[in-house]
């Protein structure tokens, strides 16, 4: 589903920074896959580049086959929307946009009709117990609430992989706890997931963690999840 | 793409904004109000003007005799050119030439019942009204029946009516016998006094007093001309035609004077050309006036793009086209444009429509001469749908520099933006 060869990826600032030197990876369709490392290891710009929101100056990635270099925006958006969901660490919900439309967002921009956007939305609002919440704005809601809401508008079109940076960075532990629980539900439904963290506990509960240290992988450790207790590895 | 949708989003974020929204929209009115008032300014001032010729025809030419200046083939300068049958023979035969006009004057005595007082008496052709723009105000002017009949018939202005009729009990002078020098007309009309505002005129038809007067003098010749539009046509025109009463008489082509001919084509072309640009300059102004709103317009999209970049990085990740990302910024920029400049619009037309109601129950601004100078100040349809398009395409400018910027950032940069 993911193959990363030889990416490289360097930022040229006041001091040009080589965060990326090398990175070869390959994520099979299902697979629960989490990248930890070190603040500066380059994990989040690792991810960036597996969701096409950043670009990359050396190497090849494959995603779901097809080569992903050099794509013109339009092409990239629809990358981006047809097969990839995101979970960021602060939610990224849109402030003056209700729970349901910020879930039905990604449908608007595949020119699904209003209507049926909604029952789409609601679908998986319901899915995640926040059918009563829909009408409500990001601010009206606890964190895990709006995570559970941007985890449904990351599932909403469907996609082949979701890619979920530090999702519970901003969570407590009990919280952290559920939200992982759904993300490891959504993995058994066969959709690819990569988690980047920096805590042991969450990448625990992935199939495979991927060592990341000064742009380079470190070691990749095989992991059985359900060898742990969860709610007791968290923190 | 521009479903129901697509514009609830652009509304959306408007009113999100409403005070700033407003004062931005404002500086648009604005523009757009002075601009029309400016126009209208400019068209009453023109409408004023040319009302004065309105019921005159443009297409005339006016020759007068007059002496020479240069001596010529034996003849001495000073010589006075006294037109006559041949000029009009030789005008009626000219293809530009469409109705020719000769004036007769004669001067004398008007006398009814008790009454008198001076006249000056023109010989005219019924074509002289409209070329000359005489305004009938009772019965009728002279007609081509007149003419033919050499009916001993006069029109006379309305100062020469009201003094012969002062302090008598006869109210119109209509079918009454007059009389001009010792001959008797019958009146058949009362006109305004002609646009110079001579007082005391009185017109017959020219056949009638080439009869009664057994003379073929003719002082001033008016005709009107077709296919002469531009000024150098009628310049080149004028040349040619001076040249051949120059043979006709034997007098100096060169000669500056011996006829005078003058052109109200030239003249009316010179008028409208002074008044084309006086509308340039104003459209001038009134541009300059609303770049700096849409100056204002273009500087609030770019800080509402800032402000949004957050939320433009998120919809970009969740699969945002480039295309509807500039698309919506710039229709934000253009709604705002276009309904606030349509609303300068409709209180600008406001406006001048009411001056323009006011000043038509006051009677119109004249110059005390009975000379309007200012009539009809408001703008016509072209002018509000000039108005619009440079409306859109202020809109479209102000909104496109912010939307491409927004575009052009990279999604991650854009949602790490702080």
């Amino acid at each position: 589903m993911i193959k990363l060869e030889n990416i490289n990826k360097t930022y040229f600032g006041a001091q040009p920074l080589h965060v990326l030197k090398g990175i070869n990876l390959n994520v099979e369709e299902g697979e629960l896959v989490s990248i930890m490392g070190a603040s500066g290891s380059g994990k989040s710009t690792l991810l960036n580049i597996i969701g096409i929101l950043d670009n990359y100056d050396e190497g090849d990635y494959y995603l779901a086959g097809k080569l992903v270099k050099n794509l013109s925006e339009n092409q990239a958006a629809e990358f981006r929307n047809k097969l990839i969901g995101f979970i960021f660490q602060s939610f990224n919900l849109i402030p003056f946009k209700t729970a349901l439309e910020n879930v039905a967002l990604p449908l608007f921009y595949q020119g699904v009709n209003r209507k049926k956007r909604n029952m789409m939305a609601m679908e998986y609002l319901e899915r995640f117990g926040l059918k009563d919440w829909a009408d409500h704005y990001p601010n009206e809601l606890s964190g895990g609430q709006k995570q559970r809401v941007s985890i449904a508008r990351a599932l909403v079109t469907s996609p082949k992989i979701i890619l979920a940076d530090e999702p519970t960075g901003a969570l407590d532990s009990k919280t952290s706890a559920e939200v992982m629980q759904i993300l490891r539900e959504v993995n058994a439904t066969g959709i690819t997931m990569v988690i980047v963290t920096h805590e042991r506990g969450i990448a625990n509960l992935t199939r495979k963690i991927v060592h990341l240290k000064d742009g380079l992988i470190e070691s990749i450790e095989e992991n059985d999840p359900d060898k742990m207790d969860f709610t007791k590895e968290i923190k | 793409m521009f479903n129901r949708d697509f514009w609830s989003e652009i509304f959306m974020a408007l009113k999100r904004n409403k005070l700033r929204t407003i004062l931005t929209g404002f500086a648009i009115s604005w523009g757009i109000f002075m601009l029309i008032i400016l126009l209208s300014a400019g068209n009453g001032l023109k409408n004023g003007v040319t009302s004065n010729f309105a019921d005159r025809i443009t297409n005339t030419y006016t020759i007068w005799s007059s002496s020479t200046e240069l001596p010529y083939k034996g003849h001495k300068a000073g010589r006075f050119i006294m037109m006559n049958n041949k000029d009009i023979q030789l005008l009626e035969s000219l293809h530009q030439v469409e109705e020719v006009s000769p004036t007769m004057s004669k001067g004398g005595n008007l006398i009814f019942g008790e009454k008198s007082r001076t006249i000056g008496l023109e010989g005219i052709k019924p074509i002289y009204k409209n070329i000359h723009g005489i305004n009938v105000l009772e019965g009728r002017f002279i007609s081509e029946n007149d003419m033919k009949t050499k009916s001993k018939v006069v029109v006379i202005d309305v100062d020469s009516k009201d003094e012969l009729l002062r302090n008598t009990e006869e109210t119109t002078l209509i079918g009454k016998t007059v009389f001009i020098n010792g001959l008797s007309f019958t009146v058949v009309g009362v006109c305004k006094a002609n646009m110079w505002g001579e007082r005391g005129m009185g017109y017959a038809p020219y056949s009638t007093l080439q009869a009664l007067y057994n003379d073929n003098d003719c002082y001033q010749i008016v005709f009107t001309t077709k296919g002469l539009d531009t000024k150098e046509d009628n310049e080149a025109f004028k040349t040619e035609l001076k040249r051949k009463i120059a043979a006709l008489h034997e007098f100096s082509p060169d000669d500056k004077r011996g006829v005078w001919i003058d052109s109200q084509m030239i003249d009316s072309l010179e008028t409208m050309r002074i008044f084309n640009t006086i509308n340039i300059f104003i459209w001038v102004i009134g541009i300059a006036m609303l770049i700096s709103g849409v100056v204002g317009v273009s500087n609030i999209m770019r800080i509402t793009v800032k402000e949004r970049t957050n939320e433009i990085g998120i919809r970009k990740a969740l699969g945002a086209k480039p295309s509807s990302i500039l698309l919506s910024i710039v229709m934000e920029s253009l709604v705002i444009t276009t309904i606030f400049g349509y609303i300068g619009m409709v209180c600008g037309i406001g406006v001048t429509e009411i001056i323009s109601s006011v000043m038509e129950s006051a009677g119109g601004l004249s110059d005390g001469n009975g000379m309007s100078v200012f009539v009809d100040p408001t703008v016509d349809i072209s002018i509000v749908i000039s108005a619009t398009l440079v409306l859109i395409i202020s809109g479209v400018a102000a909104g496109f520099a912010p939307a491409w910027n927004s575009v052009k950032v990279k999604p991650i940069e854009a949602m790490n933006y702080r």
